[in-house]
């Protein structure tokens, strides 16, 4: 009965069935539409009791500012979370993903995930599709084996670290951590080292900006400090810019609006010829 | 233009290509508002390349005389070589024909100078703003290669697309009732202008950091600065 | 030790013991064998006004250009070798038409005689090229042009200087014609007055009788283009002598 519609469900996994027209489009001149970037500053560390994530909250499009306050730690598991850099929609996919998977291992497992699992997913799956998934990631997460910080490239590469910074700020807030991070800091040197990190990827990396987000991982908690410091707080405009009713004129009287039939108005645009015919004269 | 990979049979083994780019774009905007007596011209301070910033502190408006401010962004070394070269031209006419160059002779003297490299151009966006012979404010646009016009407002440079719908709202009275548009006074033009700005600091990357506004009238020239984000 | 004069009048580039260049001074001497031209300044206008001679009666005398345009808001008299008068012209007329396009604006009477001034004086430069004059520019030359409202008249001679003038006059009948005018000519004289000084001027100093078709007279005005007077305006001028 509804076979027509059953017909266009996509199956699952991507879809590829425009690469060679795309292929085609691109050699005769065709423009990429531009994707959203996070050209970002991400950043994590060990500290005593855990790990502390943080991430910055723009997304550009180009030189174009398309989000200013964008939640770039996301979610994986209760003891885990992800920060993400690169390509928004890859790392938002990537991360809901193998948080799905996770989720099932948990559930098939019976026990909490492992950090390295999450990594061995991650990294395959990014492995997978040769870098053309640009999601750059820094994992972190507390099981009850002790702390880790992965960081992931869209590669499908990993390192296990105790500091790891990512994005286009990384080399702004890895300065930060190469001279201040030391090991078995309390929560909250690691919460000024991690902001302090962000907030100079923020200020020196125009790929990052806006506010500054936090997440503390412990042993059996978590503090997901979204918009733990504003940063950057909106400039404040001297003049009043709202429009008052009728700024703008109104050119015709209230008869402007005629009503048209379908038909007519078909026949107005293409005269007595059918739609038939049309084709044919094309 | 023809590649060296479109002539295999002239390609040598081990030979490189190399491709040469003589520009750099680093970022930066203008705003220009000219009223009855006054001109008012501001520019952000943020010079930057990629997703650097090189300085905060970048003047990028050019005093070239008593009544002509030129404000220039784009190839920072573009405009650097085009200022230079357009102070030794205007001190050259001093010198010859006695006498300061009108913001008109300018205008139109600058316009020459970037025509002349039609097929290597200076790669700026430049605003003039100055009072004309008569006193009245006005303000030149202009495209990389010399084109001209004459204006009463205008913005430039990275964020001149995101602000010039903006200024022909507020300053051109354009979508509005325009049978009784009232002219622009000073202070409502400094004021657009750092609105302008401000809100343009928040979508252009390139655009923060600080505003220097300089406002052009028979008294001289008074400059301001006004902080922008950081970010 | 100084033999006689002309060793040392050859040479454009050699000054004799007294300092004096001898070419140069010949080139000002050509100046006086040229016909009689008056320029007159003032306060609303300034007015030239040329002889033109003919050699013969069977010459068309409308065809000789004494007083021509350089641009819409300069014009100019010579006096002196024609042919040599033509090239200084041309000159000027690029040097507006360049000034103009760089500038967007009319160029200053000053500098359109320096500009001309600086190629009466290339006969010197014989090294640079070799495509400079030989010998001076036997001519001298009368600017009247409107600089940024103001009229203004000045006179350029062959050693290249120009200097600006209330009232000029330059040709044979130059000498007499600059006494008169330095008895006549005030500053607050009206430009109707100036056009009838430099008119009974001329007649007074030209050898043929004066007539609408051995003279030519311009006024320039603040505001008004370059326009030469008609054959009716000058017969109008020379009735109300």
């Amino acid at each position: 009965m509804n076979m027509e519609l059953v017909r266009n469900v996509p199956k699952g996994g991507f879809n590829f069935d425009n690469c060679k027209r795309n292929e085609m489009l691109l050699s005769s001149g065709f423009q990429h539409p531009k994707t959203v970037k996070t050209g970002t500053t991400i950043a994590g560390i060990i500290f005593k009791d855990g790990v502390i994530l943080g991430a910055d909250t723009r997304a550009t499009e180009g030189p174009i500012v398309s989000d200013k306050n964008c939640s770039k730690i996301h979610y994986l598991a209760k003891n885990m979370y992800c920060c993400g850099a690169g390509t928004a929609a890859d790392t938002e996919m990537t991360t809901d993903l193998i948080a799905s998977q996770l989720e099932m291992h948990r559930l098939n497992t019976g026990r909490q995930v492992p950090v390295v699992a999450a990594n061995t997913l991650l990294k395959q799956f990014l492995f997978r599709y040769q870098g053309h998934i640009s999601a750059a990631l820094v994992l972190g997460g507390v099981d009850k084996t002790g702390s880790y910080i992965y960081c992931i490239h869209p590669h499908g590469s990993t390192d296990k670290l105790p500091y790891a910074t990512m994005g286009s700020g990384s080399l702004a807030a890895m300065s930060v951590f190469e001279s201040r991070w030391k090991p078995d800091m309390t929560e909250e040197e690691g919460k000024l080292l991690v902001r302090d990190a962000i907030a100079a990827g923020v200020f020196n990396d125009l790929g990052s900006g806006s506010n500054i987000d936090l997440c503390v991982i412990r042993k059996d908690s978590v503090d997901y400090l979204r918009n733990y410091e504003l940063a950057n707080l909106k400039g404040k405009r001297h003049g009043d810019y709202r429009f008052k009713p009728g700024t703008t004129e109104l050119v015709g009287k209230e008869e402007i609006i005629e009503v048209v039939p379908f038909e007519a108005f078909h026949k107005k645009l293409y005269g007595d010829e059918t739609a038939e015919a049309m084709e044919v004269g094309a | 233009m023809h590649k060296i990979q479109s002539f295999p049979e002239y390609q040598v083994p081990g030979a490189q290509h190399q491709d040469f780019s003589p520009y750099e774009s680093n970022g930066g905007s203008i705003v220009a508002i000219a009223g009855e007596d006054y001109v008012v011209i501001a520019a952000d301070t943020r010079l930057s390349s990629g997703y650097t910033i090189h300085t905060r502190k970048q003047n990028k408006l050019f005093q070239l005389s008593e009544k002509t401010v030129l404000g220039s962004t784009g190839c920072w070394c573009d405009t650097l070589a085009l200022t230079s070269l357009v102070n030794a031209r205007m001190q050259m006419y001093e010198h010859l024909h006695l006498k300061t160059m009108s913001t008109e002779a300018v205008a139109q003297m600058l316009s020459i100078l970037m025509y002349n490299r039609r097929f290597f151009p200076y790669y700026v966006s430049n605003v003039l703003a100055g009072l004309d012979s008569e006193g009245k404010g006005v303000v030149y646009s202009y495209d990389p290669i010399g084109h001209c016009e004459r204006t009463t407002y205008r913005a430039g440079g990275s964020a001149g697309t995101l602000l010039q719908p903006v200024l022909d709202n507020q300053i051109g009275g354009k979508d509005r009732d325009v049978k009784n548009k009232p002219k622009v006074p000073l202070e409502k033009a400094k004021e657009v202008a750092k609105d302008a700005f401000i809100s343009a600091a928040e979508r252009d990357i390139y655009t923060g950091d600080s505003v220097i506004l300089k406002v052009i009238t028979k008294d001289g020239i008074t400059e301001e600065e006004v902080q922008l984000r950081k970010d | 030790m100084f033999l006689t004069r002309a060793e040392y009048d050859r040479g454009v580039n050699t000054f004799s013991p007294e300092g004096r260049l001898f070419q140069v001074e010949y080139a000002i001497e050509a100046i006086k064998l040229g016909s009689t031209a008056i320029g007159i300044c003032t306060s609303s206008g300034v007015v030239l006004a040329a002889e033109k001679r003919s050699t013969s009666e069977l010459m068309v005398s409308s065809s000789v250009e004494k007083i021509v345009q350089v641009d819409r808001h300069i014009g100019c008299v010579t006096s002196g070798l024609t042919a040599d008068a033509r090239t200084l012209i041309d000159r000027a007329r690029v040097e507006c038409q360049n000034y103009w396009f760089i500038y967007n604006e009319p160029m200053p009477i000053e500098s359109c005689a320096q500009a001309v001034s600086a190629m009466a004086i290339q006969f010197g430069d014989s090294s640079d090229g070799g495509s400079a004059m030989s010998r001076p520019f036997g001519v001298a030359m009368l600017f009247a042009g409107i600089n940024e409202g103001v009229p203004q008249l000045w006179h350029m001679d062959p050693s290249g200087t120009y200097v600006r003038y209330g009232a000029k006059a330059i040709g044979s009948g130059s000498e007499g014609a600059q006494q008169t005018l330095k008895d006549e000519y005030h500053k607050d004289m009206s430009l109707q007055e100036a056009t009838k000084l430099a008119m009974s001027i001329l007649k007074q100093v030209m050898e043929e009788k004066l007539e609408s078709k051995n003279v030519e007279v311009l006024v320039m005005k603040p505001n008004e283009d370059f326009r030469m007077f008609s054959k009716e305006e000058v017969e109008r001028e020379i009735n109300a002598l």
